[in-house]
């Protein structure tokens, strides 16, 4: 009975206190905006690069903020979902590189383009997709971006071409993509990202030196989370210095765990592309918390103590966090709201994805080519026919 | 059960084709009604399948081989790396290299060789497929022994060029000055469930059509290890496709002791004589299955071949079996001929080809004007 009591009463207090914390939160003066100082750049053949200190609006940053998180906690839940079954295949998490994706979306406009290889879940989200969509594509349902055709590895949205699966290809694609830029003259830029694995891929040279010979608005990035599925850089590559790779080509070396220095990086990159100089390459600096994908632990080519030093030291959610808070441009119970709304429409994606039906057989044999009128397409044996529809 | 019907149907289009008076054409097939009803499996019916298949087939071991000496129970890539510790072992030479190797491969088909053989001749490339295979066939044409691992078969379309224009032509082009016949390629091969697009592909077809190299693919890990071995030491480049689905699902008994296998020999698993299946890789015991089922629904005794390597192949062996089912028999007297394999592909139709008009000939030298019937399908 007390029992019963204490948890009534706690859910009573529980409901009276939102509004009043929300009362708290309107009538509290927060700063508009706030100046702070990022980390200098390391500059490979360019003589200054992006700004030391940036200023941080409340909005920007709540907005950041709320990405940061929602693209966190669709990752996790993700997770879960692989680990019920609920998606197969195969499933490639970028938590702890949040600030990479949300960073570069703040950098550069809607209209501008980006490439990027499997770990895409996260810009997928940020190029404008919904997490519904993401969610249910994962599980391979009807709603899904791809019509759940795709997976994991292959979700794409306007201007969002990917969602690639071979390591190191989507570079020569990110090449093309900007002599389309440079040839349809609207100043837009494409973003071509590869890891520090597929830094080693002779087609990411081939793409470096047609960029450079063309001068073509290419901004290459490499996201260096240090491993290569399970093997460390200094194993892999003769040059660490993955900022110094294009050679020929101007390259910045970015703190990807901090979304500030990103999003300066990539407005510094993206001006400088739009001027017409050509190419250049930035480095982002990041970490990945999971194992390369699911099935790896991610334990047996680093240590958990690795692992947790990043998560306290440099999470770019909770560094956004801490200099919001310092700086009164948040408070600590508005940026929980966030947290709870955010949880909230995850559950709410995650329900859609687990609930929507998986997409019509009929479907299976659609865009094999594009032809008018269908033709038929063999399936598994000589009776099961689809019409390859597109 | 896909490749069962379709067998079905084969032998029943051509029962009813006979009586029709059959023309010398050859003619694609349609099921022929009863037996399409009894034997369709549910998905052609149109009824959307929302449950998940797994692999589709049992594994059949082969009997315990007798003269290769003592013999150990092991999985496929045991078998793999069993061959690949006696190659180390008897050879100097031989290096092993690749993505991840070094700790024992995505597959675990390497392991314990880094440690026993140290790391000169044990090592980890970097992600770069092309550089793999070029760098392999360098240290193949100095006359050391490479062992290249692509990690996945999917992924060696950028080392391609590399195969084709430079290994396979290297003899050729210089004479007998140089050649890259020391060097192997293994890549993990074919479905395995949920791979998709990128860690299912079965790209044999895309090599058979290239002189100069050889393409092997095993079905077990007794054969694993004995062609694998006779890759090695053989003097062309070779490529060795192991299917990645059977690394854990096949269990036999396999000697201890190195031991070759032939290449450019297919092998008659079971003897028939109304219907020759061919196959390679998981297939074979897709098709020993519909075999017996074959036999035991239909009563119609088919003939299973593994073809073993896919080039050069063992057309003897192959065109025989098929001539002898077209001639040896009273009742039916044109042979039947079924190619199955896991992809649609140029091959297929090169083999069809090349059967139509070997039989063909032989045909016309008989008087015989039959038509043939061969039905090639993917299955699965």
């Amino acid at each position: 009975m007390r029992k019963m009591l204490a948890a009534v009463s706690r859910v009573l207090s529980g409901v009276a206190q939102k509004p009043a914390s929300r009362v708290l939160v309107a009538s509290r003066n927060f700063a508009n905006d706030a100046t702070f100082e990022i980390k200098k750049c390391d500059l490979h053949r360019l003589e200054e690069g992006p700004p030391v200190t940036t200023v941080l609006t409340r909005e920007d940053g709540l907005r950041y903020y709320r990405m940061m998180q929602t693209v966190r906690r669709m990752e996790l839940k993700a997770d879960q979902l692989y680990k019920q079954k609920i998606i197969r295949g195969f499933c490639h998490l970028c938590d702890g590189q949040e600030a990479c994706c949300v960073g570069l979306e703040a950098g550069i406009n809607p209209t501008d383009h980006l490439i990027t290889a499997y770990r895409a879940h996260g810009f997928t989200f940020t190029r404008g997709l919904s997490v519904r969509e993401i969610l249910a594509e994962l599980t391979g349902r009807r709603g899904g971006c791809a019509k759940g055709k795709g997976g994991s590895m292959h979700m794409y949205a306007k201007n969002f071409y990917g969602g690639n699966g071979i390591v190191g290809a989507q570079v020569p694609l990110g090449a093309g993509i900007a002599l389309a830029c440079k040839y349809n003259g609207k100043d837009e830029v494409c973003l071509t990202l590869y890891g520090d694995g597929a830094a080693n891929q002779g087609q990411i040279f081939e793409a470096y030196n047609m960029a450079a010979l063309w001068k073509l608005p290419c901004i290459f990035i490499c996201e260096n989370n240090r491993y290569g599925m399970g093997t460390s850089v200094e194993r892999a590559a003769a040059s660490t210095d993955y900022y110094k790779r294009g050679d020929f080509i101007p390259g910045l070396r970015v703190d990807g765990m901090d979304i500030l220095c990103v999003r300066e990086a990539t407005r510094f990159a993206a001006a400088y592309c739009r001027s017409g100089k050509g190419p250049i390459l930035m480095e982002l600096q990041t970490y990945r918390y999971h194992g390369h994908s699911m099935s790896d632990p991610g334990v047996s080519y680093r240590t958990r103590e690795e692992i947790q030093e990043v998560r306290s030291k440099s999470d770019p959610i909770m560094l956004l966090k801490d200099r919001m808070v310092n700086s009164n441009l948040a408070s600590v119970e508005e940026l929980k709201e966030i947290d709870v709304e955010v949880r909230k429409e995850i559950e709410d994606a995650a329900q859609f994805a687990t609930a929507d039906p998986e997409p019509p057989l009929e479907e299976l044999g659609y865009h094999i080519y594009s032809s008018d009128p269908p033709f038929e397409v063999r399936g598994a044996n000589q009776w099961i026919k689809f019409k390859s529809i597109s | 059960m896909a490749a069962l019907a379709a067998l079905a149907a084969t032998v029943g289009g051509l029962l009813r084709l006979r009586a029709a008076g059959a023309e010398g054409q050859w003619r694609r097939l349609r099921g022929a009604g009863l037996l399409r009803g009894l034997l369709q499996p549910d998905s052609a019916t149109g009824v959307a399948a929302q449950r998940r298949h797994v692999a589709h087939f049992t594994f059949q071991p082969d009997p315990e081989p007798q003269e290769y000496g003592q013999t150990q129970k092991m999985n496929l890539f045991q078998a793999i790396t069993s061959a690949l510790d006696n190659s180390l072992a008897k050879d100097p030479t031989a290096v092993i290299f690749g993505e991840d190797v070094a700790f024992g491969g995505v597959f675990r088909c390497t392991v314990g060789l880094r440690d026993k053989y140290g790391k000169d001749r044990v090592f980890n490339t970097p992600l770069c497929e092309q550089g793999i295979v070029g760098f392999g066939i360098g240290v193949a044409v100095t006359g050391a022994t490479a062992i290249a691992e692509i990690q996945f078969a999917d992924y060696i379309f950028p080392a391609f060029d590399q195969i084709v224009n430079e290994a396979a032509k290297y003899r050729y082009r210089s004479g007998d000055l140089f050649n890259c016949g020391s060097l192997t390629i293994r890549a993990p091969w074919g479905c395995v469930g949920h791979g998709a697009l990128y860690h299912s592909q079965s790209p044999e077809a895309f090599f058979a059509h290239c002189p100069g190299i050889k393409v092997v693919v095993p079905r077990s890990p007794f054969q694993a290890k004995g062609l694998l071995l006779s890759c090695i030491e053989d003097k062309n480049p070779c490529i060795f496709f192991e299917p990645k689905i059977l690394y854990r699902a096949a269990v036999e008994q396999v000697p201890v002791e190195p031991y070759n296998i032939p290449l450019s020999q297919a092998e008659v698993i079971q003897e028939g004589s109304d219907v020759t299946l061919v196959a390679w890789g998981t297939q074979v015991h897709v098709i020993r299955e519909v075999a017996s089922m074959a036999q035991e629904k239909l009563g119609v005794s088919c003939e299973v071949i593994d073809l073993r390597t896919i080039l050069p192949w063992d057309m003897d062996t192959v065109c025989k079996k098929f001539r002898e089912a077209a001639y040896g028999k009273e009742e039916l007297d044109f042979g039947r001929r079924m190619t199955v394999f896991e992809r649609n592909s140029g091959f297929k139709n090169n083999t069809v080809l090349q059967l139509k008009i070997n039989y063909i000939q032989q045909c016309q030298k008989g008087k015989k004007n039959d038509s043939l019937q061969g039905l090639c399908m993917g299955s699965r």
